[in-house]
């Protein structure tokens, strides 16, 4: 393996983690923005644009630009947050030239009227799928509920209102302030030479510009703590989360965050899968931890039986609270530890596993971490980090929302 | 990239299969146990799906804890699920800790505890997997489809009913369950960092005498087909429909894996093309090739809002009939080029090989090379193409549509009643 990086004149990042006997290589360009940098009257600009990106350019029509992806074998996609949107295919190494000449060229949307508007249909009908997800309607709710004002609390999707009022020109506005070379990072793994990467990036992106990214305001959310409850009766469960404060993805402290959440809530042999799936309170139930720019927050889900979810959240509640008094047993945080290094050890074996790492890191803290670094990362972490991370952040006293049948809980 | 595939097979009936891959330092297990949802008995509907759950809650000498405690501490990310034919737990681990794994496995497989007091609450995970469906209007309208498309019960939802679930006892499911668990037809694969002679070696002592006999075959019933609807008070109208293709050994079966590509396989594709891009109909819609040992189908499916359904659902199924008049020579090698480079990413993961390797014994009872596939991709034709279109066509769907209002089919798209 070995790590390159470089930036060009108008500000874009390039960067790859090179390994020679990889058969496959991913390719992706990182934008640090999303629904948290929109205005109101905007919200889902940014994943409508992910969308609109794909819709052709100056030099391709839309069906040109699928048919090329295709043509390729590229296994390819794109995906918006609250503050990343992010653009990545991988392919047979022998594609490469094909496939980076494509990406860097829509990376420049031609954002045509006519596009526009038949892709704010497609929009309209995801934002109609999720409202049948109940876990998401749960996940952006509580979002809301959780951070209040804070633009981390933004939807990601946007609503049907502000989406059908939504211009071409706002997206144009929304494009130049947050498209800017500085603010973009060209990343790849796998079967990839840097020194070609380079060239090519200084040959397809050198004349990109824009204007200058503001930096994001450092904003720390309070957090609220509040409850809701969103009585819905066409749903058969009861669907509740639970929201409280985590380290950031800055904070040194995210991978005792991350082995705490394992030993909580992990979805097998965790304390609260022996709580409550076990016995079979809750048909299911995860803790998590989502480590953000300058924020970070605990978040668990769980699905009940209408009849058992009252008694579900106070048990949730009591093996959160017994946990933060007794502290990781050795054994908890051995087995939690290894069955991180595993999820990072099978993930990195795929250049495309690689990719997201290499490019989270850079995008996040300017900096990379092999992968063996990241494993004695986690393996180092102890019981004392572990319980100093729960006093630190209390996942006792959580933000609580409720959806489904029950009026009261 | 060159493959090393191995395989023995053990005298009562189990097979073994291994990958040695370069360069990873995980391996992947998939085993099958030939007892899956269609072997469940007339009552005891959805007592797979309990099994399974019932089967991680103590083995051998260890109870529920030490068991799920035991896999954990040796980093195994491990899964199980319900199939129509087969029970399928798949682990992946680092290498040096798969024969440790391995000898857990023996004993939920061979010595599994089942006892009363962890039935019941696997029969309540059980249910509650069934009453969430009405939440999932989409994945119950998939599961409303394979049941209502395939010989009866090879499809049918492996949650069971509200009553059989309700009526199942824990005496009845232990003695379905422990005799009929055979060691024939059970497979396991691995694949990735792995020691194959010594691999082979302690499943054989692991396994050599498990004998259990083979159960009776399952009595196969002709298939409901036809049309459901399901009201729903839904956002969005979920259309399924599937029709009739070739298994896994049929010479066409290449052909059959491109016309499915041709139709879904990317950004490109017909249905992607004419339903999202040309007309903004729908986020999602997609076709896709699934099998049994003797029975397979492609299952299309879309999701999209009310006063947009009729005239999806009408794209949809004149998009499909149109596939038998021809395709382009540019649209066959996008999709050669697709399906290709899957199957060699496919092969970059140590989980999805030891997936396929038990997949390829089950279905063909022998090993496929990338070589092997690429080149059989490599081969098909255009005419080889409309050929299969023609002899399978895109028509006597089975249909099933879950949302507020019904919708009309067109003439000719129903499947006799």
């Amino acid at each position: 393996m070995r790590f390159d990086h470089t930036t060009l004149p108008n500000g874009l990042t390039v960067l790859a983690e090179s390994n020679p006997a990889a058969a496959t290589a991913a390719l992706g360009f990182f934008v640090k923005t999303g629904s948290r940098d929109e205005s109101p009257e905007a919200s889902g600009v940014s994943h409508f644009l992910e969308h609109m990106m794909f819709k052709g350019t100056g030099r391709r029509t839309t069906a040109q630009v699928n048919r090329q992806f295709d043509e390729i074998g590229a296994d390819y996609n794109a995906a918006t947050t609250e503050e990343t949107t992010v653009y990545y295919a991988s392919v047979l190494s022998e594609h490469l030239p094909k496939l980076i000449d494509l990406m860097a060229d829509i990376m420049q949307p031609a954002l045509r009227e006519e596009d526009f508007s038949t892709e704010k249909s497609v929009i309209l009908e995801e934002i109609a799928l999720y409202e049948d997800q109940p876990r998401f309607r749960v996940y952006d709710t509580l979002m809301s509920l959780y951070f209040g004002s804070h633009p981390l609390g933004n939807v990601i999707l946007g609503t049907p209102r502000t989406i059908a009022a939504m211009t071409t020109g706002q997206m144009m506005e929304y494009f130049r302030r947050r498209y800017s070379p500085s603010n973009i990072v060209l990343a790849a793994a796998g079967k990839v030479d840097f020194a070609w990467l380079s060239e090519s990036a200084h040959r397809l992106c050198g004349h990109w510009s824009g204007q200058q990214t503001a930096p994001r305001v450092a904003q720390v959310p309070a957090g609220a703590s509040g409850r809701q409850i969103l009585h819905d009766a066409r749903l058969a469960r009861e669907h509740v989360g639970f929201m409280s404060p985590a380290p950031s993805a800055q904070d040194d402290d995210r991978f005792a965050a991350q082995v705490l959440s394992a030993i909580v809530g992990d979805d097998t042999g965790s304390m609260l899968y022996y709580d409550l799936v076990e016995t079979a309170m809750v048909d299911e139930i995860s803790l998590g931890h989502a480590a953000m720019d300058g924020a970070g927050v605990f978040m668990t889900f769980l699905s009940a039986d209408p009849r058992k979810a009252k008694a579900a959240v106070e048990a949730t509640g009591n093996t959160i609270r017994r946990f933060m008094h007794d502290g990781p047993t050795d054994s908890q945080l051995t087995a939690a530890r290894n069955k991180i290094a595993t999820g990072i050890t099978l993930k990195g074996e795929l250049p495309m596993g690689r990719l997201a790492d290499i490019a989270g890191d850079w995008v996040y803290r300017n900096d990379y971490m092999p992968l063996e670094d990241q494993i004695a990362r986690l393996l180092a972490v102890d019981c004392d980090d572990v319980r100093q991370v729960a006093a630190r952040y209390d996942p006792a006293s959580a933000a609580m929302l409720a959806l489904g049948p029950l009026e009261n809980l | 990239m060159s493959q090393n595939l191995f395989i023995r097979e053990m005298p009562n009936g189990m097979t073994l299969l291994g990958q040695p891959m370069e360069g990873v330092s995980s391996a992947a297990m998939t085993l099958l146990v030939p007892l899956g949802s269609a072997h469940d008995p007339a009552g005891l509907e959805g007592g797979a799906s309990i099994l399974c759950e019932w089967m991680f809650r103590g083995a051998g000498d260890m109870d529920s804890r030490r068991l799920n405690d035991a896999l954990d501490e040796l980093g195994a990310e491990h899964s199980e699920c319900v199939l129509s034919e087969h029970l399928q737990f798949s682990s992946a681990q680092l290498g040096v800790n798969l024969h440790q794994v391995l000898r857990i496995y023996a004993d939920i497989i061979r010595r599994p505890t089942l006892d009363d007091a962890a039935f019941e609450p696997c029969r309540e995970l059980t249910l509650a997997d069934l009453e969430s469906l009405e939440d999932e209007p989409a994945r119950k309208c998939s599961l409303l489809l394979a049941e209502n498309f395939y010989p009866w019960p090879l499809g049918r939802s492996i949650y069971g009913s509200r009553e059989s679930l309700c009526s199942a006892s824990a005496s009845t499911l232990r003695s379905h369950a422990l005799g009929g668990m055979s060691p024939r037809g059970a497979i396991i694969a691995v694949a990735g960092n792995i020691d194959w002679p010594a691999f082979c070696a302690q499943t054989q002592d692991l396994f050599e005498d498990w004998r259990t006999p083979p159960q009776d075959p399952i009595n196969v019933q002709p298939a409901r087909r036809g049309c459901a609807f399901l009201k729903k008070d839904s956002s969005q109208v979920y259309i399924s429909l599937a029709h009739k293709s070739v298994t896994v050994g049929h010479k066409l079966y290449y052909a059959a894996r491109l016309a499915e590509s041709v139709l879904s396989g990317g950004m490109s594709s017909r249905l992607m093309d004419e339903l999202r891009d040309k007309r903004g109909l729908v986020y999602s819609v997609n076709s896709r090739y699934h099998s049994l040992k003797e029975h397979a189908g492609i299952f299309t499916t879309a999701g999209t809002t009310p006063q947009r359904a009729q005239q999806t659902l009408d794209v949809m199924i004149d998009v499909m009939a149109r596939l038998g008049e021809g395709v382009t020579d540019e649209e066959l090698a996008r999709s050669k080029a697709q399906l290709k480079s899957f199957l060699i990413m496919q092969g970059e993961s140590t989980s999805s090989r030891s997936a396929a390797l038990a997949g390829d014994w089950y279905f063909l009872r022998r090993l496929r090379t990338l070589d092997e596939l690429s080149s059989a991709v490599d081969s098909v034709t255009t005419d080889e193409l409309v050929e299969y279109a023609t002899q399978f066509p895109a028509r006597d769907f089975t249909v099933v549509l879950v949302g507020p209002d019904e919708l009309k089919l067109p003439r000719g798209a129903r499947h006799a009643l």
